[in-house]
Formats: structure tokens, sequence, C-alpha cells
């Protein structure tokens, strides 16, 4: 069995393999003294949960895990377990880099492509399967159905990608209904249909490389969150962000006023802790019910 | 002979070399002959990143401005903390890394009174490597301000790791760095080109190309020469706070007359320091490396310790890198040899196994005796690979102290205080 880490990853290459037991998943609210040792402060909370997973022998049953480049800790991480590995340091599964390149030149989308062949050759996926597993996870993507409006009103949480829905609880208990992504969601999210017609390694690079769910995305994240907060009705957003962030940060004056803009009220958290145990529930509590008063 | 700079941040560095003072004031001089060029003449230019192709940009004629070099500027003229201001006033977080945004600040500020050159006008074109997870906003933005272009540069994966990378990079750099990897470089430069060609009317010639990496060739292989000489020679004649900037304001106009010329007489100053036995220290007794960007707002940290504990700062990054990273047999293919260049500048500094596999046998052949390291507790990209390194350093036998510092912001270090921790740092571990 394989898993992977990181967004923007292919999912449909991954269930042509049989072989898919589906992404890492992480546990932040514990001692990591593996990654105490060998993770600097500044990588993504997450890879400190997957270091020590590895250290401790706990994805031992994976024959091998994939990064993607189109995360800088995904990335950087790949190299830290391969270096652990050939150090002796630790054991376990082997990482794999997905060379995601995703500058919109047509040279990045080749870099793509052939970074997908050799994946797909490391893992036995031929054309005739990618075909298929497209196919298929074309049709999932169609019968994903968003979630009916309820008689909530709607706060947008916004920013670093959540650990899990902790802070939608935090709303849900003011009377609020919380969308927000999680990292699983980020990570999860299949991207819009790959084209069926002619190569599907080709097509597949084609879709990895515009896609904009990941830190190395090329878009205009400002309307793209305000789109969000009006395709959700949202009456008010909080603007999320870890102390990990390298991505968000740079778009954070933009994004405010494109909500702002918008007359909507805005929470702007930054340089929190990503287990939301330095008082953001109380934090989100409190701007929630003066919106509501 | 003894001289000295000042900085009005840190301490005083002591200048042992005339070349120190002969860089110093060419890069002066440069200064005022660039910003006449863009500023005043209206010159199309370039913002670049450090570790993207600066030889296109020479051979085409075209000024460059270097955001590292620009950043320094900045800070220079005792203006980052009011930039750092702008940043948060604008309402970026106050941890978003400094190290590449000062320029971005400078632009956002829009105060010509204020800014150095009176601020950059439009640029021809910004072009940075994605290394990280910042600098494709930090360019994007920057471009988007200055109504310009910024041309992103991929920083492929690399699949072939060789912890003996340094070994075999000068001739052997197709497979140390990947032919496929290369070749994209190539393409993208090409593009880069292309642009460039558009946008100025200047033309590119690959057999100038070629004639300048062999300059550059000359010039690292002086360099190198000298940082073999440093390795070897005890007591150390050179410290890191000259070969920093004999090292680096040469590396800005790699392959120049002036550049292979100075790098030469630097060359040439070590050589007479080694046989006149001349050392940093009046008793040499602790051979220390520096790992990270240097601590530009106090020079004087690296030499305050050789006269009170013999402890000679003999390592940085800037000198030795200019043999593995730099010199390349051209092969007849100098757009190849200049893309094994840039491919992994940073990637070698930063990654294991290349970052740690380069340092430990580097301290081995400088005979280091300890190593501080700097943690910019803000920047990842400078943090990447200091534990993994560190832990291979102390397991070659060489103790090993992180420091929490940023290499641009000064606001928390304190020289006394830093120099302190490495005083007890070298007594903690029984060198001193």
């Amino acid at each position: 069995m394989l898993s992977y880490a990181g967004p923007n990853l292919p999912h449909d290459l991954f269930d042509a393999t049989g072989r898919n037991a589906g992404p890492l998943t992480w546990n932040i609210d514990r001692a990591m003294p593996a990654a105490d040792r060998w993770l600097e402060s500044k990588f993504a909370p997450w890879t400190r949960s997957v270091v020590q997973d590895w250290a401790d022998g706990a994805l031992d049953h994976l024959e091998a895990v994939v990064f993607t480049r189109a995360d800088d800790s995904a990335q950087r991480l790949y190299y830290y377990l391969c270096e652990l590995r050939r150090a002796g340091s630790i054991k376990g599964p082997e990482p794999l880099m997905l060379d995601i390149a995703k500058i919109a030149r047509a040279s990045s989308v080749a870099r793509t492509e052939a970074a997908l062949r050799q994946l797909g050759e490391r893992l036995d996926v031929d054309a005739a399967a990618l075909s298929a597993a497209i196919a298929q996870g074309n049709a999932t993507r169609r019968a994903t159905t968003s979630a009916e409006a309820g008689t909530k009103p709607v706060v947008l949480i916004a920013g670093s990608p959540l650990p899990d829905a902790r802070l939608h609880r935090v709303a849900e208990a003011e009377g609020w209904s919380a969308i927000g992504r999680t990292l699983a969601d980020e990570w999860a999210d299949r991207g819009p249909d790959v084209d069926a017609a002619g190569d599907p390694f080709a097509a597949l690079a084609r879709q990895l490389n515009t896609r904009h769910l990941d830190t190395r995305g090329f878009t205009n994240r400002a309307e793209a969150l305000a789109q969000q907060a009006r395709d959700v009705g949202a009456k008010a957003a909080l603007l999320w962000l870890i102390e990990e962030d390298d991505t968000t940060v740079w778009h954070l004056p933009a994004l405010r006023a494109a909500l702002e803009d918008m007359g909507l009220p805005v929470l702007v958290a930054t340089r929190r802790d990503w287990s939301c145990r330095d008082g953001i529930d109380l934090e989100i509590a409190a701007f929630l019910q003066g919106v509501a008063a | 002979m003894s001289a000295a700079t000042t900085n009005q941040s840190g301490q005083r560095s002591r200048k042992d070399l005339a070349c120190t003072a002969a860089a110093n004031a060419y890069q002066k001089q440069f200064g005022a002959d660039l910003k006449r060029r863009v500023v005043d003449d209206g010159e199309p230019f370039a913002i670049v990143q450090a570790d993207t192709p600066h030889e296109i940009f020479h051979v085409m004629g075209i000024p460059i401005i270097t955001n590292q070099w620009w950043s320094a500027y900045i800070s220079a003229k005792q203006l980052s903390n009011h930039y750092f201001e702008v940043m948060a006033q604008a309402g970026y977080p106050k941890n978003s890394c400094k190290y590449c945004s000062l320029g971005l600040a400078c632009t956002l500020a829009n105060d010509p009174k204020t800014a150095p050159w009176g601020g950059l006008p439009k640029p021809t074109v910004l072009v940075a490597r994605m290394t990280c997870d910042c600098i494709q906003h930090v360019f994007g933005q920057w471009a988007d301000a200055l109504g310009s272009e910024f041309f992103p540069m991929e920083a492929p994966a690399w699949e072939h790791k060789d912890p003996r990378w340094f070994a075999h990079s000068k001739d052997q750099w197709e497979q140390v760095y990947d032919a496929d990897r290369i070749a994209l470089a190539v393409s993208e430069m090409r593009d880069l080109i292309a642009l460039l060609e558009n946008r100025t009317g200047r033309k590119f010639d690959e057999a100038k190309l070629h004639y300048l990496m062999e300059r550059i060739n000359e010039q690292e292989g002086y360099i190198w020469e000298a940082a073999q000489a440093i390795g070897t020679a005890r007591p150390c004649p050179v410290s890191i706070a000259e070969q920093m900037p004999n090292t680096m304001i040469p590396q800005w106009h790699r392959g120049s007359d002036w550049a292979v010329n100075h790098a030469k007489r630097f060359r040439d100053e070590v050589m007479e320091r080694v046989a006149s036995g001349a050392g940093c220290a009046t008793q040499e007794k602790i051979r220390l490396m520096w790992i990270g960007a240097g601590v530009w707002h106090d020079p004087g940290f690296y030499q305050a310790l050789e006269e009170r504990m013999g402890a000679v700062f003999v390592w940085s990054m800037y000198m030795p890198f200019a043999g593995p990273q730099y010199i390349r047999e051209v092969q007849g293919r100098p757009m190849e040899a200049l893309a094994s260049r840039v491919c992994s500048m940073n990637e070698v500094l930063h990654l294991p196994p290349w970052m740690n596999g380069w340092m430990t046998s580097e301290a081995e052949r400088c005979g280091v005796d300890a190593c501080v390291v700097l943690l910019p507790p803000e920047n990842r990209l400078s943090q990447s690979g200091t534990k993994i390194t560190a832990e291979a350093l102390e397991k070659a036998g060489v103790p090993v102290l992180m420091i929490d510092a940023d290499m641009v912001d000064a606001g928390n270090w304190d020289h006394d205080r830093m120099v302190g921790l490495v005083a007890d740092f070298l007594v903690q571990r029984g060198l001193a």
C-alpha cells in the first residue's frame, strides 16, 4: 500500500495502482521528540507528526509515500526523510517525490508530465490503467455535491488550512455555521475534471499545473476568496493564519480588503497555534457574539 | 595593518587586507554608477534573486539589481526597521520572512524622500527561482507594485542525491545536477533571453557567454585556491569578516575584468599572509565554522573572541562555495554549464544530503574545532537543513552551537550577549 502527503496530487494515478491507502494523517496533540530533533521551527506543523510516526514505525506497513513539490514543507520533508533513511536514523516506507511544476509555461507542464510518467512507472501504472482511473475519478468528481444551505448565518474561515473541525465547532456553539477547509480537505481535493481524451499522463499534467490549490499556485487569492464568500453567503469572516504560514501571509492585506469591501465583519488572527490552544476559541466566540448583537 | 568599518547596530570589524578596502570602494562606485544608469539615465534593468543566472544579463549588458544586495543596501542606510514597520502598517504579519522582502517594502512605502535612490523605477522584469513558499508571492506583488512583470523559474526536484556532490560538480555537472533539471533550466533561460531581447532590443550572444564562463572559472579558481590555503594554514590568515566581502563583491560582478583581477589580488594577499605566518589572532587556539548568512548588522561579532580566547571564525559558506558551485568545465555547452550552476545553488546550501555532506567535509578540510549555526526564527529557507547538519557535525566530533537570530533584523541581537553565548559554549564543550 502507498500513501501521500500534500495538496495538488494525482489522485487518479494513486487509484490506478489499486494500492492507495489514502493520505497520511496527523496527531499534533502529543510529544514529538523525533520532530524536535530533526525539524526546524518553521516547518508546517503536520510534518512534525509525520516525522514522529515515521520514526516510531507507525508507517512501516506502507510501501511508499508520495510527496508533492507544490508545497514547500512537503518537498523539504521528502529530502529530510530520504537522508534520515540513508543515515539509518529511521526506517519505514520509501519517500517518493512528485515533481509538480506550477509555472504557467510549456516547459513546466512538460516537466510535470515527465514526473507523472516516472511515478507511474515506479508504481506500475500504465496509460490504460490511468485512463480508466481518470474516467472513474471524473465520475466521482461529478457525483460530489455541495452541502445544502442551512438556516444559520455562515462564518467563512480562511487563511491557513485548519487542523480539523475544532474551529467549526466553536462557531457552531455560537449558533453559526462555519465553512472553512481543513488540511485534510485540501489534500483530498481531486480538482476539476481531467481531460479524458488523448494521453492520460499529459492530461493529468495539465490539470495539476493549472490548479491553484497549493502554496505554489499562481492565482488572485483575494478575488477567489471574495467569490467564495459570495457563494456561501457569508455574514462574517475569520482570517486565521498560523505561525508557520509562509504563503497566505503575503496576501493578508488583499484578502482582508476584499472581505471588508463586501461589508463583511472580519476577525484577523495571525501567528496562531495550529492546535488552537492559544485562546482563539474565546476570540471567535466574542467576535461572533459581537456580530450577532 | 588594521582598518575599521563602522556599523551602528553592531561592532566594528577589523580589516587586515588592503584589498578589502579596494573591494568596498569599488562596490560604492558601482552603486553610484548603477543608480545613474537605472534611475538617472532610465536604462532598462532587472531585479533578480542571487540564485538566478546573472550571467545572461552580464552578456546582454543589462544592469541588474540583486534583491539581496538591495536589501543589504537598505540595511546599510539604517532603514530596515522603518520598512519592517511599513509592512506591519500595511497589514502584513510581523513574522513574515524579512530577508527577501525589504525591497518590496521599500516600493510599497512609496516614499521617494526616504527611499535609497528615491526608490527603484520600473524594471524590465523581476526574476526569481521558486525555492521557497514566500518568493513567488513577494516577487509577484513587487512586480505588480512596480508595474512590471515577474519571470519565475522552477526549482525542480533533485533525485540524484550525492552527499559528495562537491567532488564532482566541476567536471561531471550533468550527472551531479541531473540532465533533465539542467535541460529545464536551459529552456527557461532561453525564454528569459527572448523576453529580454524583445523588451530591450539588446541581443544575447552565446559566444560571449562562453567567454564569460571561462573568465568566471578563472576568478573562482583564485578564490578557491585561497580557500584551500586558508583551510590548511595555521594560523588562519584571514577571518570570515574579510573573506565575505572579498568573495561576494566580485561575485556580484563575476567574470568582469575587475572581478577577475580582484580575486587574483585577494588570493595573492592571502598567500602572502600564509607565507609570513600572519594570523587573525595573536594566538590561535580554536577554529570556528559559521553556518548561515552573514550577520550583516554586526560584522565585528566574528572577530570578538580572537584575542580573548584565540577563537577564530575560519569558515563561512561564501568563499569555499566558489569552488564547487561556480567552477564549471564548459565542455562546449555554456548554457548547460551555466544552468548546472544555478539550478541547485540554493539546494546545496539548505537541503540534505548536499548541505550536511559538504559542510562536514569542509569542517574536516579546515580543521574546524566547533561550529556556530544561525537559526533565523522566521525564515524556513534559512533554517532548512540546519538540525540535520548540526547532528552530522556533532557525529564527526565538531561541537555545534545554534543561535536564534536574524541576518538582517537586529531586533533580537545583542552583540555582547551573542559573543557571551559563544564564549560560554566553547568553555562548556571543553575547548577553552
